[in-house]
């Protein structure tokens, strides 16, 4: 690794980079104190950015006011459950397309391209009568179904990249001495790619969680509802409730902030083609 | 790879667990659920809800009833689709800008046939009446309440300001709004409505001065068949309504809506907020202005003295789809009569719909008092329909909206304004 | 996504990295494969098999997003508003003229185009910028790390809350900060005025975007082989030099489809305009996707599919013209 770096360079590379933690975590920083001051204390003026009475009210009141421990259970299923199956589907989908050439591949990922550009909203009307013909409206099940649809594309497009770096022989190596193809590949071939996976599960993961539209649209009884709707639901009956939401927010993005943490090191790993090496 | 599998393993067993669960229909004990959807959620309703529930389902051992509570914002689409889609809706909440649209698509039943032998419309005040039976004599909701504008005003600012009475004409409005206004100490005047519904506000001032010539029956018309916005008058309401956004409301409030305007009330750094009764309990519950803070007065008069009171309602009703009619409309009388219509209306504080409950204590004191005020005067104080169920009001809304705030933000004049609203009605009564 | 995603001629092989492949196609043994990479058709059982891997793929991307899509279209050809559905005959292009015909809609144009230039050339600089100084090992280099990736693992809708509340003219910490820096010495109100709302919401946007690109352009620079540099370091070439000249060349692939998904994500991103400022003020900040939603608000189905199609059709046109444009660079 070249380590020449002249001082002003070196002076630069630090202020901005230590500008940018401050700004990315502010926010952060801002919600969490406004979640912990007392609910009257929030409109304050002038601002305070350290709580006078540290006061966990807010959060007291998410998981008795509203049922907050339910969303999380659900999101947590849902999420898991969709994200894990797409995984799945996607690999077993990019292998193929990372493989082997065949007429339509092009039209396939062009067809998996284009369902980036469709915007959400055109859907949803159609989609609930759907959903309501396969009587599977205002289900969880329903709603990780869609999900797994919807984090397909994106993450074939990803794992076909990783497995196009890991040459054939491992598998091949494998067929010959006795094993299918799909035994291959999970044995011999995901294992190599274990961090490239994590990545793929992780960014499913975070779609999942956080995807608001469509569990708005098809959840309808308060036990099924997952986190985002419920933060919705803060702000648009009598008043905007900063109190409870920025507690719930906290709530929800410290998991994912955990989880991104301790995966962040298997995304960027998972994403570099030096996973594999030779 | 074993980790994978496994986990890919974990997943389809959930989602195979799921499928089985997911499945699971109604009881099939011949017992009866209703689902009920409510549209203008707020979780201290939602609660008193559901203890009217309770008793209900207690008096009627068969039937249940699940409360379904989407977030306002996207409630009414929630409801159209289930709607549409004609399953799990029962019992749902129809708001007067809604019956229009969901009775000419079929959606909603005529519970003129169940509610025949009902004995509670007797006590049903006589506007209750006349919004539960529409004008072919079919009822598709019966209303659970009134809303109805007042002034929230804050006592103690006003007298600092060394007023010694609340505003009782928009002229005086904005000379105390003015006076009170001081955004380096972050106080201001009026909780100005400038986002969604903002047509709302603007529309009720042109009301006030034009009041002599209006028609009680389209508060939007003239007694000469002409819109409101074409009336000279107008314009000068306009002048001191947009003078009010410049000299005494925060600067922010060009995108105030219901939540903002409320939350600018009740965190006590605005002094004025007209708005409807229900606003009373949240106000209530501040943790920022005590009782002796604040009160509310009669709604705003124009240069005739006069003020039009526009009346705006919601209730409840039936889907056409659902396939307990009876149980449903069992409910909705429930909810309709003694102590449950009483207990809704006053924990939600609106207007109520029975006769008994308007001269109980609770509407006649404290912050209600306006409304008696206004009650009893009804020809300072004319009340008035607006066009609300015209299938187009949604149009409107979005457009006008959109317009007041190209005044406020300088890409339309007022004249403007009016002409454009103008215009706009005239067409659409043409084509009725 | 750091080798060719989409690459629609080029044989499966991966791309991009001269002599950086594990293992180069021509040579390596084929095994049950035989031949070339570019070998076609197969047995039917070699057949059947691929599309039993593809099947479960295909099956749920028709069922759940192109059949609701397709479906959903048809309504853009009719008139369907909900407010009155007695009423749903086929009027063909009537709703495309209405929209053409609506100035508002030039306005949205105009407002994503600055939405989406706004947002995306920061986001890509910043994120290019962060992601090379995190290549060379610092102590705090892990936590770091973990702690400047997080803005991704938030959704959309609850960033706009919080920069909503954060843009807040009367209580929010962006004015109070600034006024504290002695920057105004009256509160900005940001959402309440055009200009200011549209920065506000772009700044939103970067804070969300800029971990993206650091993420992914930090793992492409992850796979420059160091020779590359030290050979560059050899022949004198300075560091801005070997930025232009090596690296992104090298990554250039990568680079260019990460941007492109970017551009066509960012477009059909209406989660943080709508919860900072709902399209307001009068407009001013409505891009094409939330002025979708408006309509659909408005039970305006037939028009708004109308919307959603012109959507599709515009970054359909603009992923072809790119597309083409990196692949003739390629060539050349």
């Amino acid at each position: 690794m070249i380590n020449t770096e002249t001082n002003p360079a070196r002076v630069i590379r630090v202020l901005v980079l230590a500008a940018w933690l401050v700004i990315t975590v502010f926010p952060l920083y801002w919600i969490t104190v406004t979640s912990l001051k007392e609910p009257g204390a929030i409109f304050s003026y002038p601002l305070t950015y350290w709580p006078e009475v540290f006061s966990l009210e807010n959060y007291v009141g998410l998981f008795e006011k509203a049922q907050f421990g339910t969303y999380i259970g659900n999101s947590l299923l849902i999420a898991t459950a969709a994200a894990s199956v797409a995984t799945l589907i996607a690999m077993l989908s990019a292998y193929v397309l990372a493989r082997f050439e065949f007429r339509s591949k092009g039209a396939l990922m062009m067809a998996f391209l284009v369902t980036q550009m469709i915007p959400a909203f055109i859907a949803l009307g159609p989609l609930y009568l759907l959903m309501t013909q396969l009587k599977l409206v205002d289900n969880k099940f329903g709603l990780i179904l869609i999900y797994i649809a919807i984090c397909i594309p994106f993450c074939t497009v990803m794992l076909r990249g990783f497995f196009a770096n890991v040459p054939d022989a491992l598998e091949e190596a494998a067929m010959i001495d006795g094993c299918s193809r799909i035994g291959a590949l999970f044995r011999v071939i995901v294992p190599v790619m274990k961090p490239g996976i994590v990545a793929a599960f992780i960014f499913n993961f975070v779609n999942c969680w956080n995807e608001l539209f469509l569990s708005v649209t098809l959840m309808n009884r308060d036990q099924n509802k997952t986190i985002p709707t419920a933060l919705n639901g803060f702000i648009t009956s009598y008043n905007i409730d900063w109190g409870s939401m920025s507690a719930a927010a906290v709530l929800t993005i410290v998991p994912t902030m955990v989880l991104f943490a301790f995966a962040s090191r298997y995304i960027v790993q998972g994403l570099t083609a030096g996973a594999v090496k030779g | 790879m074993a980790h994978k599998t496994s986990m890919a393993g974990l997943g389809l067993g959930l989602v195979a667990a799921l499928a089985l669960s997911g499945c699971s229909g109604e009881a099939s004990d011949g017992s009866v659920t209703l689902q009920m959807v409510e549209s203008l959620t707020n979780p201290a309703r939602t609660e008193v809800l559901e203890g009217l529930i309770h008793e209900f389902e207690e008096e009627n051992p068969g039937i249940t009833v699940e409360l379904v509570s989407p977030p306002t914002d996207q409630a009414d689409q929630k409801i159209q689709q289930m709607l549409q889609a004609g399953e799990g809706i029962d019992v749902v909440e129809v708001r007067d800008i809604t019956v229009g649209p969901f009775s000419t698509n079929g959606w909603l039943a005529d519970m003129s046939g169940e509610l025949e032998d009902w004995d509670g419309w007797t006590n049903l005040t006589e506007n209750a009446t006349k919004y539960a039976t529409n004008a072919d004599g079919a009822t598709y909701y019966v209303p659970y309440g009134f809303y109805g504008l007042s002034l929230f005003y804050r006592t103690d600012l006003i007298e600092a300001a060394g007023f010694d009475a609340p505003p009782a004409s928009w002229d005086e409005l904005l000379e105390q709004a003015s006076a009170i206004q001081d955004p380096s100490k972050n106080q201001f005047g009026y909780a100005f409505r400038g986002g969604t519904n903002a047509n709302s506000n603007v529309v009720v001032a042109i009301e006030a001065y034009v009041a002599d010539q209006l028609d009680p029956d389209n508060a939007f018309k003239l007694a000469d068949g002409d819109t409101i916005f074409s009336a000279p008058e107008a314009a000068d309401a306009l002048e001191t309504y947009f003078e009010l956004f410049e000299k005494a409301s925060p600067p922010s409030s060009v995108a105030w809506g219901y939540p903002e305007m409320v939350e600018g009330f009740s965190n006590g750094s605005t002094a004025f907020l007209l708005q409807d009764p229900e606003v009373i309990a949240t106000v209530e519950q501040s943790d920022a202005l005590t009782a002796d803070q604040w009160t509310t007065a009669p709604l705003l008069t124009g240069p005739t003295g006069k003020a039009i009171q526009p009346m705006a309602t919601a209730g409840w009703g039936t889907a056409e789809s659902s396939e307990h009619k009876a149980e449903a409309a069992k409910l909705i009388a429930f909810l309709s009569e003694g102590d449950a219509s009483t207990t809704f209306t006053e924990k939600n504080s609106l207007v109520p719909i029975l006769k008994d409950a308007a001269d109980s204590d609770f509407y006649t004191t404290g912050a209600w008092a306006s409304y008696v005020t206004m009650n009893e005067n009804p020809d300072t104080y004319i009340t008035a329909v607006q066009p609300r169920d015209s299938s187009w009001w949604t149009e409107w809304i979005q457009k006008s909206d959109a317009e007041v705030q190209q005044v406020l933000i300088g890409q339309m004049t007022q004249q403007e304004l009016l002409d454009s609203w103008d215009a706009y009605w005239t067409d659409k009564w043409k084509n009725d | 996504m750091t080798r060719t995603t989409i690459d629609l001629e080029r044989p499966s092989s991966g791309t991009g990295a001269p002599g950086e492949r594990p293992s180069d196609r021509a040579g390596a043994p084929r095994g049950s494969l035989g031949g070339s990479g570019r070998r076609r058709v197969f047995t039917t059982r070699k057949g059947v098999a691929i599309l039993g891997f593809l099947a479960p793929a295909i099956l749920f991307v028709s069922v759940f997003i192109y059949y609701p899509m397709i479906s959903g279209s048809q309504m853009a050809f009719r008139n369907w508003n909900l407010t009155n559905l007695t009423d749903t005959s086929w009027v063909g292009l009537k709703n495309f003229e209405a929209i053409f015909a609506n100035p508002v809609f030039y306005t949205v144009l105009g407002n994503t185009l600055l939405w989406v230039l706004g947002s995306i050339v920061p986001q890509l600089v910043i994120g290019f910028a962060i992601a090379l100084w995190l290549r060379r090992r610092f102590r705090f280099r892990g936590v770091y790390q973990a702690l400047i990736f997080f803005p991704w693992a938030i959704s959309g809708f609850l960033i706009g809350i919080l920069f909503r509340w954060m843009f807040n003219s009367e209580f929010g910490v962006v004015n109070d900060l600034l006024a504290k820096a002695g920057l105004i010495d009256s509160p900005i109100p940001w959402l309440a005025e055009p200009g200011t709302a549209m920065t506000a919401v772009i700044i939103a946007n970067i804070w969300y975007g800029v971990t993206f690109f650091a993420i992914m352009i930090l793992a492409a620079l992850q796979s420059v082989p160091d020779e590359l540099f030290e050979a560059a370091a050899l022949d004198g070439a300075g560091k801005v030099r070997t930025l232009f000249q090596i690296t992104i060349p090298y990554i250039r692939t990568t680079l260019a489809l990460t941007i492109l998904l970017r551009v066509i994500w960012i477009f059909n991103f209406p989660d943080i305009i709508w919860a900072m400022t709902g399209g307001g003020p009068a407009n001013q900040t409505h891009i094409v996707t939330t002025w979708m939603i408006n309509t659909t608000q408005r039970g305006d189905y037939g028009q708004a599919s109308a919307i959603g199609l012109i959507v599709v059709a515009i970054l359909l046109v603009f992923s072809a013209f790119y597309l083409m444009a990196i692949r003739e660079k390629r060539d050349a």
